[in-house]
């Protein structure tokens, strides 16, 4: 088992894909939050704190396209082959490609959650903006949206085995969750549900995010939604590999 | 008996929708042995060496490598390496980054990539992408892959394809050098020539059904040589020649086939009967010929051997 968690994590560190997804995202956490925590009025803002550092939830798709990309590229380049020869036991090599990809997610999450709490320890001060936001409320955030990036990360590699289609199931996954949930949430009757324990939804509960009005859920109980979702993603992924024919 | 058999299908079929892409196929293939299996393209190659390696499940039948399913072989890359078709690399990942994430995988030292390296003559380009190599850099680092686990039985899905003569006869000399090891090798090929000189026997299929099995001497003496007569007087020939002891067999278009007689001793006869014919010529079945005729006659893929 640690041998294909190693050869994974060692196949996530030796192309550009994985290095060039963190710098992008960084970057864009770096950007947004760096302007919103050196110019935003903060006037009538309940929490600045709260929502600076929920700027780094900003690299949650990217997190979930890390997870997609797992499966789909190594079918994409033909590497399933040499893969599977070396680890024939594909449920193995599923929980080996969740672990790694879970750790890439909090690779991915540390520093950006780091950068948006210097944002917070260091910006906020120097202009006289009150964060408002409690060394507990902010752990909780923090950790919360570490899980969630991780999770979203896991909930990628189940998809993306289920797909195998690379860029089909990149626009998938982020069509769902930028696109058609929130639209189907507009829908009556069920939009609310929607809302409230959809996968945006969960991740607004497990991270805290005020944005759009923060969630009805505890952060525990987003979490434990979110893990069922990827918990399911991933073993119809574990299902559909060990039935597929490769090659 | 399981650990003297390398490599064993038995009864292998499967269906890919409404194809029947392999059809009760068995043959087995011993330690040390090099084995060629032959067919055109879309015999069934290809899908019958993925379900031996548990790559593809199979419709009827199994497959064990040295007595077990692949997919509870202990070690694996230690009992079976494989060379298949299709990029099994990733081109923005170093060769090297590429066989030792394999090592890893496979719970080989790492220290086994380097002499791979060397093995293949990819050293010098082992920490470039392997997008930028060349056909034959490519076909390198597929084997170096293969041999990782320093393999006991090796399986090769058309290695010479696109290989220029140079690279061809690298790889025979490699081969048998693989199988000098004492190793096990099954080779795919559409092409027998390319593996005639390399391989201890043959395995051919068409249509997904073996239609030979034997030592490539004994298919090369069985099937090779000869003259061929045709003709307007080509049936009196035939009589003299059958009352002679001649094996003689008539084609569809009325030619002859004598399989144990020269051409002077065939023309000998002819002029001695004042024969009319049209044409005598060696038949000197070629390799290409030999495989032709077992693939090519039958509509039910079954040829008579």
């Amino acid at each position: 088992m640690t041998a294909a968690l190693r050869s994974e994590l060692l196949k996530l560190r030796t192309t550009r894909t994985f290095l060039g997804i963190v710098i992008a995202a960084l970057a864009l956490v770096g950007l947004i939050g760096g302007a919103m925590s050196a110019a935003a009025p903060f006037d009538e803002i309940e929490s600045p704190g709260r929502d600076l550092i929920d700027v780094a939830g900003l690299l949650q798709p990217f997190a979930l396209v890390v997870g997609i990309l797992a499966v789909s590229t190594e079918f994409r380049h033909g590497t399933i082959t040499p893969t599977i020869l070396a680890v024939p036991n594909r449920v193995r090599l599923m929980l080996a490609k969740l672990g790694a990809h879970v750790l890439a997610g909090a690779a991915l999450a540390i520093p950006a959650y780091a950068l948006a709490t210097l944002l917070v320890l260091i910006v906020l001060p120097a202009r006289n903006v009150e964060a408002a936001l409690s060394v507990g409320d902010a752990t909780e955030m923090l950790a919360g949206g570490i899980v969630a990036v991780a999770l979203l990360a896991a909930l990628g590699v189940g998809f993306g085995a289920l797909v195998r289609n690379q860029v089909g199931a990149v626009i998938a996954g982020l069509g769902w969750m930028f696109v058609v949930e929130p639209l189907l949430t507009a829908l009556p009757t069920v939009g609310p549900e929607i809302e409230t324990y959809g996968l945006n939804g969960s991740i607004t509960a497990v991270t805290g995010s005020t944005f759009g009005g923060g969630s009805d859920l505890s952060a525990l109980a987003g979490g434990l939604l979110l893990a069922g979702y990827a918990a399911i993603l991933a073993a119809v992924g574990v299902y559909t590999l060990r039935r597929r024919d490769i090659g | 008996m399981g650990s003297t058999v390398a490599i064993e299908v038995e009864g292998l079929s499967k269906r890919f929708g409404t194809t029947l892409a392999v059809d009760d196929l068995s043959f087995t293939v011993g330690h040390g042995r090099i084995v060629g299996f032959l067919g055109p393209n879309g015999a069934g190659k290809t899908t019958t060496l993925r379900a031996l390696l548990g790559l593809v499940r199979p419709t009827a039948g199994s497959t064990a490598i040295e007595g077990r399913p692949y997919e509870r072989l202990e070690r694996p890359l230690e009992a079976v390496g494989a060379v298949l078709d299709g990029g099994m690399f990733h081109p923005g990942r170093s060769g090297r980054n590429h066989l030792r994430s394999l090592a890893l995988a496979g719970g080989i030292a790492t220290s086994r990539v380097d002499e791979l390296l060397e093995l293949v003559e990819l050293s010098d380009a082992a920490d470039r992408r392997a997008g930028g190599y060349s056909l034959g850099m490519r076909q390198r680092l597929g084997l170096a892959a293969a041999l990782i686990g320093d393999p006991r039985v090796l399986v090769l899905d058309e290695p010479a394809n696109g290989l220029d003569p140079q690279g061809i006869r690298w790889l025979r000399d490699f081969l048998r050098r693989l199988a000098g090891e004492g190793r096990a090798i099954l080779v795919s090929s559409h092409v027998l020539a390319e593996v005639a000189q390399t391989v201890d026997e043959v395995v051919v299929i068409h249509r997904g059904r073996s239609i030979e099995q034997a030592p490539i001497g004994e298919l090369l003496a069985r099937r090779a040589g000869g003259v061929r007569v045709a003709g307007p007087d080509a049936g009196r020939l035939a009589d003299i020649l059958r009352a002679d002891g001649a094996a003689v067999t008539v084609g569809d278009d009325g030619a002859l086939a004598v399989a144990d007689r020269s051409g002077e001793q065939v023309g000998a006869l002819i002029a001695a009967n004042a024969i009319h014919v049209a044409e005598l010529s060696a038949a000197s079945q070629s390799l290409e010929e030999v495989f032709f005729e077992l693939t090519a006659d039958g509509d039910d893929g079954k040829a008579s051997a």
